[in-house]
Formats: structure tokens, sequence, C-alpha cells
């Protein structure tokens, strides 16, 4: 095997398949990233039994061939090196890798060894690469990280005629989006519980390259219990989380009793400042009234912190409570300028959507945040 | 169990020479010959000791406490407040495995946790190297044998793995799958478990015995 291929390509190839590698590998072969050269064409592959990622790039071949190096070490050289032409060849049992003046002599792994990549699943349809990530980062961040309930550490997507909708919960807070795609052949009725991280990942990855991406699930047969992403060359796989994901439609609300219009910079700035005060489980506490909101955090015997801003509202005086951390990370996720706060009691979830100047709701992202119990 | 309350000064003699000035302290002597001095403050510490092997020489207002090294605590007596011997019998020790044995009960009780449709065989089924914790039947009748741990590292893992080959031999019983289970797994115990075909499950203790948090949640 042996190529010439520009940095930043093989730098992007490599980086997308390292991502997905096992940093305990239990088979040493799996910690490597497969490159396979044929007609022209690079193949970068990396699997863990549960995730697979797979780069097609071009490059001048001068020898035909595969060899199986470590991921994160090829991922960090690639990233480090000057953006002049890299030359790859294999040499016996190593791999030269030389870019410039610099050069690098990596050990390789016997490449009958390394398993099978999983073959992508049927083609479900395709979405916007762009809103696609957005979307993801939105609702991602609701997941759980607790492993005992694994369940929650995925996000649902629902398939459902034209429209993708991802949900995620951790059972404090339920992020909700429903995004437009268009399924493969008509009528699809579908839904997947992919882990978070996974998903995330690769949609971090897959945004900023624009275009769409096409999802590819399995409907019995081939692959049955897997998802797959594919745009342009890149394409991965994931071994989808078993479980039933609870009912949580039903938790959202449909009337409020309060509602309040914050401009969702000024309520994060002001929530942060505040919250410093606050350790990490003690809750900000909300006051929102005719003359607006004040925001307080801190006990009697604690140091405390409080500062008002102006807020439109609707409804009784109210306060209610929140854990900091999931207010911010809700308001982060806003894809709007202004927070629509809705309320129906102190004890019951509240409601967080994204709005624009005018106040009117823009998407259908929802954040649904249970509040925390005020003391006495 | 020896309990005297005095007022007493105290005076070490030995590698180091201390004292302590007179004052109302707790001495206790214990049944192994094992002397402290406590203070009215903290929870063990005392504020001088003389460690067994060692006896005690009683002379009316003075104890001498002397050990093998010829290490002297000399405790002068000025008023005995309080003097008192119980006997306690022998200590069953502390169980810090108490938790481990608790989960064995409560997954026991409710085999579900680990899988839909799972049902109990028995626990501590017994095998020719020890008992396994648990034995269960999944829900297509196959036999799950699971190892309860509170930290799941990789010893209880290679535990496991013996009494799985063990199990394997049965032909009522085979094939046998595995189940490492535990509050928390050690990542290098679950890639160890889960390249052996062993599924590693982890365990919430607090909503497992129906300790429910304090915290509202969404459901």
């Amino acid at each position: 095997m042996k190529f010439r291929v520009e940095r930043d390509a093989l730098a992007d190839a490599v980086a997308w398949t390292a991502k997905s590698l096992p940093s305990r590998p239990s088979v040493p072969v799996l910690a490597g990233v497969m490159l396979r050269v044929s007609d022209g064409r690079l193949q970068v592959s990396g699997f863990d039994y549960e995730v697979s990622s797979q780069v097609g790039v071009d490059v001048q071949a001068d020898a035909d061939g595969a060899a199986l190096v470590s991921g994160r070490l090829l991922a960090e050289i690639t990233k480090s090196l000057r953006a002049l032409p890299v030359e790859l060849a294999a040499v016996g049992s190593h791999v030269e890798l030389t870019c410039g003046s610099a050069r690098f002599t990596l050990p390789t792994m016997p490449v009958e060894d390394y398993p099978t990549l999983p073959d992508m699943p049927a083609t479900a349809g395709t979405v916007e690469a762009g809103p696609f990530a957005a979307a993801v980062a939105q609702v991602a961040l609701a997941a759980g990280r607790d492993d005992t309930l694994p369940v929650l550490t995925g996000v649902r997507l629902e398939l459902e005629g034209k429209t993708l909708t991802m949900l995620a919960t951790d059972r404090y807070r339920l992020a909700i989006r429903e995004l437009e795609w268009r399924p493969e052949g008509g009528e699809v009725s579908a839904a997947a519980l992919v882990p978070a991280r996974t998903l995330n990942d690769t949609a971090k990855a897959l945004g900023p390259l624009g275009g769409s991406v096409t999802v590819a699930l399995s409907r019995g047969g081939v692959g049955e219990g897997m998802i797959g992403f594919s745009a342009g060359a890149r394409r991965t796989t994931s071994r989808l989380l078993d479980g039933e994901f609870p009912k949580v439609r039903a938790l959202l609300p449909d009337t409020h009793n309060a509602q309040a219009r914050v401009p969702v910079s000024a309520l994060a700035e002001v929530v942060k400042r505040v919250a410093l005060v606050a350790e990490r489980a003690t809750p900000v506490r909300l006051s929102f009234g005719e003359d607006g909101l004040v925001v307080e955090a801190g006990g009697t015997e604690d140091a405390r912190a409080s500062e008002a801003m102006d807020c439109e509202y609707t409804g009784e005086p109210m306060t209610i409570a929140f854990n900091h951390q999931y207010l911010l990370d809700g308001l982060a996720a806003l894809d709007g300028p202004v927070a629509v706060l809705s309320f129906t009691e102190p004890k019951k979830p509240a409601i967080i959507a994204p709005a624009g100047e005018d106040g009117q709701i823009t998407s259908s992202y929802r954040y649904l945040i249970m509040p925390v119990r005020i003391g006495g | 169990m020896r309990l005297v309350i005095a007022r007493c000064s105290v005076d070490y003699i030995g590698r180091l020479t201390a004292h302590l000035p007179s004052a109302t302290r707790l001495l206790m002597v214990k049944a192994d010959g094992s002397v402290s001095i406590h203070a009215d403050d903290r929870a063990y510490k005392p504020l001088n000791w003389m460690s067994p092997p060692c006896r005690v020489e009683e002379a009316p207002g003075v104890w001498r406490v002397v050990n093998k090294a010829g290490e002297e605590l000399r405790i002068t007596l000025e008023e005995v407040l309080h003097d008192s011997s119980h006997e306690l019998g022998i200590d069953p020790g502390l169980q810090k495995d108490g938790v481990e044995a608790h989960l064995q009960e409560l997954l026991a009780a409710q085999p579900t946790v680990l899988g839909d449709g799972f049902t109990l065989v028995r626990r501590e089924f017994p095998t020719a190297i020890g008992p396994v914790d648990l034995l269960c039947r999944d829900a297509d009748n196959a036999t799950v044998a699971v190892e309860v741990k509170r930290r799941g590292e990789i010893d209880g893992v290679e535990q496991l793995t013996r009494y799985l080959e063990l199990l394997g031999r049965d032909p009522l019983l085979a094939p046998v799958r595995g189940i490492f289970a535990a509050q928390e797994i050690k990542p290098q115990a679950r890639v160890l478990a889960e390249d052996r075909g062993i599924k590693c499950v982890v365990l919430d203790y607090n909503a497992m015995r129906g300790a429910k948090s304090d915290d509202l949640t969404l459901f």
C-alpha cells in the first residue's frame, strides 16, 4: 500500500473514524483504524462492535493494499502535521508516513484479525445535515448519564410520515424536537433508541458538512437492532439500545396558569451570576411578579445572591426553584432570542420554548424542566 | 471492658516522654489488656494508650501499665468517679459488605431488574468451588448465573467466569449465561466481562430497596 493525500483530507478522515474507537479495547486490533486503498480511493474504517465509522477519500495511489494502525496515534499525528501533502506507505510490518521533512514510522497490526464492518441497514430517509445536527445537540443534552437506567441514556428517534421527532430525558428534564425529513418511499413509521453520545458525536461531525444525512434503519432482516447515518463519503452505524422508552409525551402539560417571556442571554447571565453562591445541588429561585423577575440563590446560613431583571409576565405571582445547571442547559439550547417559560404550579414541570423578538414561539423545541422543592 | 472515670494525671515513660496534667478522663481497660485514656472529645483517638500485650499493675492511687519493651504508662489517680466492668463477649466485626448481601437479597426478590421475564432458581446455588450468588432463568428458560457485588472489579468477573465454566459442564443447566451485577462497575471489569460474553447490569440500590430520593422527578 502506498498513496499521497492532502493533510486536511486525511486528518478529517482519520478523526471521523477514530472518534468511535474504544479507549479500552478488549482486543488490540479494535484500537486500530483500517486504511485500505483500492482503485485510487482510500477507505478509513473504525469499529468496536458497537459503533462503526467509515469514510472514503480520493488519493493518488501508487500501490493498493491495506494496513491497520493505532487510530488514536494516527489521529494525533495527522492533526498536528503541517498543511502539506502526506505520503503513506506500508513497508514490511510498518507504515511510513512522510509530510514535508517530518517522518513517522508506525507499527501495524494484522489486517486479517480485523472484524468485518456491518453493512448499512436499509435507507429510511434523508434529513438536512445542519438542522439535524442542531436538533440533536438540543435534545441529547437531556439524556441521562446514569448506567442504572440504560434506556434513558439514549435519544429516541420517532420517524412518522414527514416528521422526525427526537426525545431525551433523564427524569429531571425532557427535551423534544420535531424536524421535517424526507422519508424514503412514502409512509414510514418507526422508532429507534440511539445511544445519546454516539448520536451527538455523529451529528456534530456531519452537521458542518452541509448537504443531507441519510438515516438508515433496520426493519427486520439485515442489520437488526442497528441504525446508520451517512453523508457524502462518511457513514457510521451504531447498535440501538434495548428497552422501552417511557411514554413521556403525556408529561408535557397542555395548559398553563402563568407565562413569562425573558431574553435568553440576559436570563442565562443572571442565573450564572447568582448561581455562583449555589453549590452543586442547591437550586436557584425565580420569583415572577408584576415588577419583573428576581433570581435568588443561597440559604440563610450560606452565601446569598439575588438579582432583579425585567420580564414580561402574565399570571399570579409565583416563586419556583430549579437546579441551576439544568436551567442553564435548557436556556443554552434554545434557538431563539427570547425564552418563553410556561408554568402551572411551583411543583409541576415548567416548559421552556424558544421565541423570536416579538415573543412568538418559533420552533418545535420544548425543554421540560422539573422544579426543585423549596425548603420548608 | 472496664470503664473508669477519674481525675488523673498520666506520664508516659518510653522512647518519648509525655505528660497529661491532671483532669477528669475516661480510662478504658479492654479484655485484651490494652489501656486507653480518653478526653471528652474526638470519636476514636485516645489521648494516650498502651497497646497489648501489656500488663496493668494496680496500686492504691497509681496504675502502672507496662509493655514488653519496658515502656510504661503511669496513671496517677486523684479521685475515682466511676468504675464499672462489663462482659461484651466476642464482637462479630464490622460488616463492610452488608450492602452486598442486601443487594443479593433484593435481587432475589425482584429478579426482573436483571431482565424481563427473569425468575429466581435459588440464592447461593452450590457449585464445587463455592456458591453462585444467584441462579436465575431468563424469559426463554435458559440458565443465568449472577454474581452480585457492591463494586464490580476484575476479580468479581474472574470469580463469575470460574462459576460459569463449572456450571456449563452440568448438562441440566448448560448453556449458562452470566450476569455481573453491581452498584458500580469499573471500566476494566466491564471490558473483561463483555469480552467474555457476560452482561453487566448496574444496580440502583436505593430504587431496589424502595428508598425514594427526595428530588422531584418528571416520572
